[in-house]
C-alpha cells in the first residue's frame, strides 16, 4: 500500500501511509485508537476507498477496491474487530454466507455446506458444531466462527483486527497456531492488536501509526515494548502498580453465598455460592476465563439477572435488588462489558449518554438542560474525551473515547460501589492508562471498585486483591506478592479445562 | 467551549418537511392561481384543521410509541370502539354524558394497558399483539354499535361543536395537547426516558430505566389518546361510527415518520407529529380542490412519503461521511 490518504467528515484520518506485507510474514500494526489502523485495513479490505494512493497486490496495482467483494476476489481476507455474523443463522451458513455450494437449481447442498464448514472449523475451533445457531454461541466462540469464515477464503493476505479481544488464552494459542500455519503456506498476515505481548509473541515486523501518519516499521526482534509505546503515544507511559491500602477501611460491598435460582426453567444454574467483599478505597479484581461467570455475577448483583440464594450487603445494610434501578438506588454502578451493544446510546449525544444513569439529578418535570450540558462538559474536560462537543453523537467516537463516555456516566451517578466489566477492551495504550488512573482516583475518594477483565496483566496491575472465578464459583483469592499470572491462571483453570 | 464553533447547521426532518410544505404551497399558488383563491381562505383552513383533529390526537400518541422504538396498530380500532361504547353508554344505557365519557376513556386506557402488558411482560412482538387487538377492538365496535350510533344527546355534541375564535373545540384541544406534548417530550425526565429506550433498550435498562413499566405506561397513554380521538370525533359529527378509525393507525405512523420519527426509535418530536398530519391534510385538500379523483390520493401520498424519507436518509448518510 503506497501513500494512502483518506479523509472523513473533513478530518484527515490517513496522511499518506505506506505499508507492505511480504508473503509468509506476520506484520503487526500498532497505534492508539483513532491512529488509523482500522481505516487502513478497511481500505485494504475494500470497505472504504482511499482518496489517494494505490494498493499493489501480487504484482497488480489497484487504486483501491470498489467493494469488499472485489477485495475478497483479489485475495484479501479480513477478520473484523466488530463481529459481522448473522445471529439467527447456523455456523455453517455464516462461514459460507453468500457462497454456499448450490445445485444447478440454486438449492443449497446442505451436506457439502456442513462438511466444508467443519473442515475449516477444525483448524480453529473443533468444539463448535456447524449446526449451532450463532446467536447461541459465546462471544469468544463467535469470534472463532468469524476467523473460520475468513480462513475459508484462502486469501493471499489475511487481516486480523483485534482478534483476541474476546478470546481466552487457550483460544488465543490456537489462533496463533493457525496464524503460523498460514505463514508457512506463504500467506501475508496483518495483525492488529493493542496487546503488545501478542505482537512480540507472533509478529515478524511491526509498523506503528500515530494520528494517521506512519511512525516507523521495524523487525520485532530489534525493538522493545517501551519503544513501541513511545512511538504510539509520543510520550513515556508511567507504569502503575498499587499495593494493598495500608489502613483497613470499612467493607462497602459484601456478597455472601450468592447463587442462581435453582429453577431457571430449563437452563442449569451457573453461579454457586459466590462470596466476596470490597472495602472503601479498594480496587478488587474479578479474574477468570471466559464463561467462568464473572459478568453473570456482576449482572446478578446489579439486578439484571434473577438472584437465587444469598445476600448482598452495601455499607453494612442488607439490600434487596430486583432491577438495575434498585441497584442504582442502593449505591451500585455497572459499566457493561459491551459498550456498543448494552452500554452506549450510539445515536444520542455525548451529553445525553453521560446523564443517562442519573437523570433525576437534573430535574423531573422541569428538566434543566443547561445544567446537564454543564456537567457533561466538565466530564469531557476532566476525562479528556476527544469529541466535537457534548452534542456530538457517540457513534463516531473512537473506542477509547466511547469507553470514557460510558465511564463518565457512572462517575456522574457516583455509586458507592462501581463494577467495571472489561474497562479497556479495544482501547489503546494511552487511554487504557487514563482509565486505570480514573478508577484508582475513584477508589481513593472512598468508593469501592470491582474490575472484571480478561486482560490478566491489567487485573494484576490495578487490583489490590483478586478473586478468581472458575465454572460459576469463586475458586480463590490472591493478593500482594502472591498475585501473579501463574497463581491466577492456576486457580482459573485448575480442573485442567484449559 | 470552542468545539461549539464547529457545529454546522443540521436540518432536521421537521424543518425539511416544513420547507417542503412551503414549497408545495408556492408551487400550487403559481400554477393554479384560480384554485389558490379557493384554497387560501380562512374557512378552508378552519375546515382542514377541524378534519385534522382526529388524526392529530392519534399521531401524538403514536409519536410517543415510535420514540420508544415500538408502535401500536390498534389505535384506529380503539378509537372506533371507544367512540361507539361511549355513545352506547349515553344513548342506550342511560348514563349521564360525563359518566359515559369517563367510562369510554377508562375503556381506552384499559385496552392500551392490555396491549402494554402483553408486549412488555409476556414479550409478544408489538406488531403481532396490536394486529391482534386491532381485530378484537374493531369487532367489539361492530358488535356494540352495528354500523354506528346516531343522534347522540345534544349536551354531548355541543362539546365538539363549540367555537372559539373561529375554530372548533377539537382544534383547541389539539393545540393544547400538542403544546403540552412538545414541552413534555423535550423537557421532562419522564418522557426523556423513552428516547433512551428507543435508542438502546438494553443500555436503558442497565442505566436504571424501568423499561417494562414505561412501555406499559406508553401503551396506556396511546390507548387513552386513541379513545379521546374517538370521543372527540363522535361529539363533533354527532355520530359514533364503528369504522371511523379504520386504516387511521397507518395514517398516524405515516404522519409521524414524515414529521421526523424513525422506526428504529429514539427520534421524534410532538410538533413533528402535528406537522406530519398537516402536511398530509394540506396535500389532500389541494387534491380535493383540484378535483383529482380520490384514487390518486393514495398514490400521491405514498410517493410523497417514500420521497421525503428517502431524501432525508440520503442527506443523513452524506453528513456522516
Amino acid at each position: 500500500m503506497r501513500e494512502i490518504r483518506k479523509t472523513f467528515a473533513g478530518i484527515e484520518v490517513l496522511k499518506g501511509v505506506d505499508f507492505t506485507v511480504r508473503a509468509g510474514e506476520v506484520h503487526a500494526l500498532c497505534g492508539e485508537n483513532g491512529a488509523g489502523k482500522s481505516t487502513l485495513m478497511n481500505i485494504l479490505a475494500g470497505v472504504h476507498r482511499p482518496d489517494a494512493g494505490e494498493i499493489v497486490l501480487g504484482g497488480r496495482t489497484h487504486a483501491g477496491f470498489a467493494s469488499a467483494h472485489a477485495a475478497q476476489h483479489a485475495g484479501v481476507g479480513i477478520v473484523f474487530q466488530e463481529r459481522s455474523l448473522f445471529g439467527p443463522l447456523t455456523v455453517a451458513e455464516n462461514i459460507f454466507a453468500g457462497r454456499q455450494p448450490v445445485t444447478r437449481w440454486g438449492m443449497v447442498v446442505r451436506r457439502q455446506l456442513h462438511a466444508s464448514a467443519a473442515a475449516v472449523l477444525a483448524r480453529v475451533a473443533p468444539d463448535i458444531s456447524t449446526e449451532a445457531t450463532v446467536a447461541d454461541l459465546s462471544p469468544a466462540q463467535q469470534q472463532m466462527v468469524e476467523i473460520a469464515k475468513a480462513l475459508s477464503l484462502d486469501a493471499k493476505v489475511m487481516i486480523f483486527d483485534e482478534p483476541t479481544a474476546a478470546l481466552t488464552d487457550a483460544e488465543t494459542r490456537r489462533l496463533f497456531a493457525v496464524i503460523r500455519q498460514l505463514q508457512s503456506q506463504g500467506t501475508g498476515v496483518v495483525y492488529i492488536s493493542h496487546r503488545l505481548e501478542e505482537v512480540f509473541g507472533i509478529a515478524d515486523r511491526v509498523t506503528v501509526l500515530k494520528d494517521g501518519a506512519w511512525q516507523g516499521t521495524m523487525p520485532v526482534a530489534e525493538t522493545t515494548a517501551d519503544d513501541l509505546i513511545r512511538l504510539m503515544v509520543g510520550r513515556d507511559v508511567e507504569k502503575f502498580h498499587y499495593g494493598a491500602s495500608e489502613a483497613v477501611q470499612p467493607v462497602l460491598l459484601d456478597v455472601r453465598g450468592l447463587s442462581d435460582p435453582t429453577d431457571t426453567g430449563g437452563g442449569k444454574p451457573m453461579l454457586q455460592d459466590i462470596s466476596f467483599h470490597a472495602r472503601a478505597g479498594e480496587i478488587v479484581g474479578l479474574a477468570g476465563l471466559a464463561g467462568a461467570g464473572r459478568t453473570e455475577t456482576a449482572l446478578t448483583l446489579f439486578g439484571a439477572r434473577p438472584q437465587g440464594a444469598g445476600e448482598i450487603r452495601l455499607g453494612g445494610n442488607r439490600v434487596s435488588i430486583r432491577s438495575p434501578a434498585d441497584a442504582i438506588d442502593a449505591g451500585l454502578g455497572y459499566v457493561s462489558e459491551d459498550r456498543k451493544e448494552s452500554g452506549l446510546f450510539l445515536d444520542m449525544s455525548v451529553r445525553r449518554n453521560i446523564s443517562a444513569a442519573r437523570l433525576a439529578k437534573f430535574g423531573g418535570w422541569f428538566f434543566r438542560d443547561t445544567e446537564e450540558s454543564g456537567a457533561a462538559r466538565d466530564f469531557v474536560a476532566k476525562l479528556r474525551i476527544a469529541c466535537r462537543g457534548v452534542e456530538q453523537d457517540t457513534a463516531h467516537l473512537s473506542g477509547g473515547n466511547q469507553q470514557k463516555v460510558l465511564l463518565a456516566r457512572w462517575l456522574l451517578a457516583n455509586p458507592r460501589v462501581l463494577i467495571v466489566d472489561e474497562p479497556t477492551r479495544g482501547v489503546d495504550v494511552g487511554a487504557k492508562a487514563e482509565v486505570h488512573q480514573l478508577l484508582r482516583a475513584y477508589a481513593r475518594q472512598g468508593h469501592a471498585v470491582v474490575v472484571i477483565s480478561s486482560d490478566l496483566p491489567e487485573v494484576l496491575r490495578i487490583s489490590d486483591r483478586i478473586y478468581v472465578m472458575r465454572a460459576g464459583r469463586i475458586a480463590g483469592e490472591v493478593s500482594g506478592d502472591g498475585a501473579n499470572e501463574e497463581t491466577v491462571m492456576r486457580l482459573a483453570a485448575r480442573d485442567g479445562k484449559n | 467551549m470552542e468545539p461549539q464553533l464547529r457545529r454546522r447547521f443540521v436540518p432536521t426532518r421537521e424543518i425539511g418537511v416544513f420547507l417542503l410544505l412551503v414549497l408545495i404551497l408556492v408551487v400550487f399558488r403559481v400554477l393554479f392561481p384560480v384554485s389558490w383563491e379557493r384554497f387560501a381562505t380562512f374557512d378552508n383552513f378552519a375546515s382542514v384543521v377541524r378534519n385534522m383533529a382526529f388524526e392529530c390526537i392519534l399521531a401524538l400518541g403514536m409519536m410517543l410509541m415510535l420514540i420508544g422504538g415500538t408502535f401500536d396498530l390498534s389505535v384506529g380500532a380503539t378509537a372506533s370502539m371507544v367512540g361507539v361504547v361511549t355513545g352506547w353508554l349515553m344513548k342506550h344505557a342511560g348514563w349521564p354524558v360525563p359518566a359515559a365519557i369517563a367510562g369510554g376513556l377508562a375503556l381506552a386506557a384499559l385496552s392500551g394497558f392490555a396491549n402494554g402488558v402483553v408486549v412488555a411482560k409476556v414479550r409478544v412482538n408489538a406488531l403481532i399483539t396490536t394486529l391482534g387487538t386491532m381485530g378484537i377492538f374493531s369487532g367489539i365496535a361492530l358488535l356494540v354499535g352495528g354500523p354506528g350510533i346516531t343522534f347522540l344527546p345534544p349536551s354531548f355534541t355541543q362539546l365538539g361543536q363549540t367555537q372559539f375564535l373561529g375554530l372548533q373545540a377539537p382544534v383547541w384541544l389539539v393545540i393544547f395537547l400538542g403544546a403540552v406534548g412538545h414541552y413534555g417530550f423535550a423537557h421532562t425526565r419522564f418522557f426523556r426516558q423513552f428516547y433512551y429506550i428507543g435508542s438502546n433498550a438494553k443500555a436503558a435498562h442497565l442505566s436504571g430505566i424501568n423499561v417494562e413499566r414505561l412501555q406499559i405506561i406508553a401503551f396506556t397513554l396511546v390507548g387513552l389518546f386513541a379513545g379521546l380521538a374517538g370521543i372527540v370525533y363522535a361529539s363533533r359529527v354527532a355520530t359514533a361510527s364503528s369504522t371511523v378509525g379504520m386504516g387511521k393507525e397507518l395514517g398516524a405512523i405515516t404522519a409521524c415518520i414524515l414529521g421526523g420519527a424513525s422506526l428504529q426509535g429514539g427520534r421524534g418530536t410532538a410538533w413533528g407529529a402535528l406537522l406530519g398530519v398537516l402536511f398530509v391534510a394540506v396535500i389532500q385538500n389541494m387534491l380535493l380542490i383540484k378535483q383529482v379523483r380520490p384514487e390518486w390520493q393514495g398514490i400521491i401520498l405514498g410517493l410523497v412519503l417514500v420521497f421525503a424519507v428517502a431524501i432525508d436518509s440520503v442527506l443523513n448518510r452524506k453528513q456522516q461521511r
